[in-house]
């Protein structure tokens, strides 16, 4: 076993000082967070909130800069958050009454090492600006949030449903307000009891 | 010109019933006078890994277009997860990617114990490393066999279902179980190792490497393998990038990014192991990416096994209050019984919070997404499974791939559609 030997290797040396030292990102401080610093400065208005728990940090923007704010981060020259790890949403029904969703980004930086979260709060029968021009990873993401949600991304390619199947007329799912079983009577398999069942060599009995 | 003949009955495109699987649906002439295919690959053909269905637009035998339907196996995970409780849903967690049961447990119970500030004890940390990689070897030889069966190499099955059947009877003697293994538990193990375990893991860990020469021996220098996989299926860095495709898809174009590495869970930052990558991005190149990966997976359970054999340490984190208190004081003490009957009847009630955990699968970055109000249950359970995001490259993949590489490309992502379709 070697100690520490393989973590550094991808460690970037930063001079100290220059701002951009890796642990100013975990620092309790966010206002010394490089991403926090760099969007209030650039995007005063659209920059919302940020909020850090068990050491990961998350970014409120606004909904109409969403892929702005993502081109930024990822052609910054220092940042370089260039890896959309995941796209979903949450449906904030029962936790607060307006705006209903938070469409939730995880997005990587692969040259520093750091994990963000960008959050955007949107109502219902709004619409998103799409991340597939600046991450092609995002086409299914963005599907599958559409399919299960019904939030629309506006300038997605190909925006249709994904895991259910293309007439599915029962909404969006994974919104809080449709009910684990569908809305449609849930069909159960010989109800009437119409088809006898076969007794079992062993009990004598049906199944 | 004459028309490009095709081996099916070329069906009238104002006639609408379909006859089976594989058929022609409709065609189109191009500027060039050449037709326009559309070949529905799927949902029953053995080389998609389960129900997927491909729609392809050939020209002639190359596709231009390529169209990936999934949901066949849809069951709506994370809906139902939203009405169980934490410890309830590890066995949901089972049947995503069923060929790898124990590391969707271990993403899915770190997401947990991150979003609970808990933290397993070391010798379980051990273990929970001892499983996962044995399980990375399990997921790889299917792959393997199944990838190379799918191209031709019918005998590769035969013995990479061998050695995964080892691996299989090492679960079994763990937890009991083989395919859906149910193994973790939020804060550790609670139960004892069984008797006969370390010496069934020694006995694997003696064959397996000469195993594996076996399979190098028979595709690495194979001309028919070569010629399948090399230079098909080409995916440049950037656009591995831009897919968002992680695992072995993302280290075969050669960008180094292992969660294991970048982001050190459990105790992998103590173990020796290197991440192979790729030069070209091709088939052949995440082949070889996967068989390295087999080899440092075999190097981590030697190492992990050396120093935790002769450990007795508790295995559980007792002093926690959101884990189950141990069998005996459950059975002699009031208090532990009383917090035994709570956490059984109501479950423990997480922090309000969200937490986003990665962990290295067999097959790229399982993420765990937990939004917690504060109850019993998640808020909101996201699963980011690997193989779902790495078969959106697919499409790429396959513009200007020729027909016959269509199983050879479904193959080098590594997808189980439990997983994909969750």
């Amino acid at each position: 076993m070697t100690d520490g030997e393989n973590q550094t290797t991808q460690q970037t040396l930063v001079p100290t000082g220059t701002g951009w030292e890796r642990e100013l990102y975990f620092d309790d401080d966010l206002s010394k967070h490089p991403v926090v610093r760099e969007l209030r400065a650039v995007f005063p208005d659209d920059f919302l909130d940020a909020v850090r728990f068990r050491n990961e940090t998350t970014i409120y923007v606004n909904p109409a800069k969403f892929r702005e704010i993502a081109f930024y981060m990822r052609d910054h020259e220092k940042l370089q958050v260039n890896f959309l790890s995941d796209l979903t949403a949450v449906d904030m029904l029962n936790l607060r009454t307006a705006p209903r969703f938070d469409v939730t980004a995880q997005i990587y930086s692969i040259p520093n090492r750091i994990r963000l979260r960008m959050k955007a709060s949107i109502d219902d029968g709004m619409s998103i600006p799409s991340l597939v021009p600046v991450f092609n990873g995002a086409n299914w993401m963005e599907r599958e949030c559409f399919d299960m949600f019904g939030i629309f991304f506006e300038g997605h390619p190909n925006l249709r449903r994904i895991l259910l199947q293309d007439d599915w007329d029962e909404g969006h799912p994974l919104r809080k307000d449709y009910p684990t079983r569908g809305w449609k009577d849930y069909p159960v398999y010989n109800k009437e009891r119409t088809i006898r069942r076969t007794k079992t060599r062993w009990t004598g009995r049906g199944v | 010109m004459e028309p490009v003949k095709t081996p099916f009955n070329v069906m009238d495109s104002t006639q609408t019933e379909y006859s089976g699987t594989l058929m022609v649906e409709d065609e189109h002439e191009l500027a060039s006078g050449e037709r326009v295919m559309t070949l529905n690959m799927g949902p029953q053909h053995p080389s998609t890994h389960g129900v997927m269905r491909v729609l392809l637009k050939l020209d002639g035998e190359t596709v231009i277009e390529c169209d990936p339907m999934i949901g066949y196996l849809h069951r709506g995970t994370e809906k139902l997860s939203e009405t169980k409780r934490y410890a309830q849903i590890v066995p949901w967690t089972d049947r995503l990617d069923y060929t790898a049961a124990p590391q969707n447990n271990l993403g899915y119970v770190l997401a947990v114990e991150k979003l609970l500030g808990l933290n397993a004890p070391e010798r379980a940390q051990y273990w929970r490393v001892i499983m996962v990689e044995l399980s990375r070897i399990a997921s790889h030889l299917v792959w393997l066999g199944t990838h190379a069966l799918d191209i031709g190499a019918l005998s590769m099955s035969l013995y990479t279902f061998r050695e995964r059947e080892m691996i299989m009877d090492i679960f079994e003697t763990f937890c009991g179980a083989r395919l859906t293994t149910n193994m973790m538990e939020i804060g550790g193990f609670s139960r004892q190792l069984p008797d006969g375990l370390i010496p069934q893991i020694r006995n694997f860990l003696r064959v397996f490497p000469s195993k594996l020469k076996e399979y190098t021996d028979l595709l690495s220098a194979n001309p028919i393998w070569l010629a399948r996989t090399k230079g098909v299926g080409v995916i440049t860095p950037e656009a591995a990038i831009s897919y968002s495709l992680t695992g072995a898809c993302l280290r075969g174009s050669g960008i180094n990014y292992d969660v294991r590495k970048a982001d050190p869970y459990l105790v992998y930052d103590q173990l020796d192991f290197e991440v192979p990558l790729g030069q070209f991005g091709d088939v052949f190149d995440r082949y070889l990416v996967r068989v390295e990966e087999l080899r440092q997976a075999h190097k981590i359970v030697t190492q992990a096994l050396n120093y935790i054999e002769n450990d007795d340490r508790p295995m559980m984190a007792y002093e926690s209050a959101y884990v189950m208190p141990p069998h005996m004081g459950t059975m002699t003490t009031a208090e532990d019984m009383q917090r035994h009957f709570v956490w059984v009847i109501k479950g423990f009630s997480a922090p309000v919070g969200e937490v986003y955990h990665a962990i290295e699968h067999g097959k790229g970055e399982f993420g765990i997404h937990i939004v917690s109000d504060g109850g019993s249950m998640p808020y909101r359970l996201r699963l980011r499974t690997p193989d779902y995001v790495n078969l959106g490259v697919l499409p790429h993949m396959a513009q200007g791939a020729m027909l016959a590489d269509m199983v050879a490309l479904i193959g080098t992502i590594d997808i189980v559609l439990g997983s994909v379709d969750r």
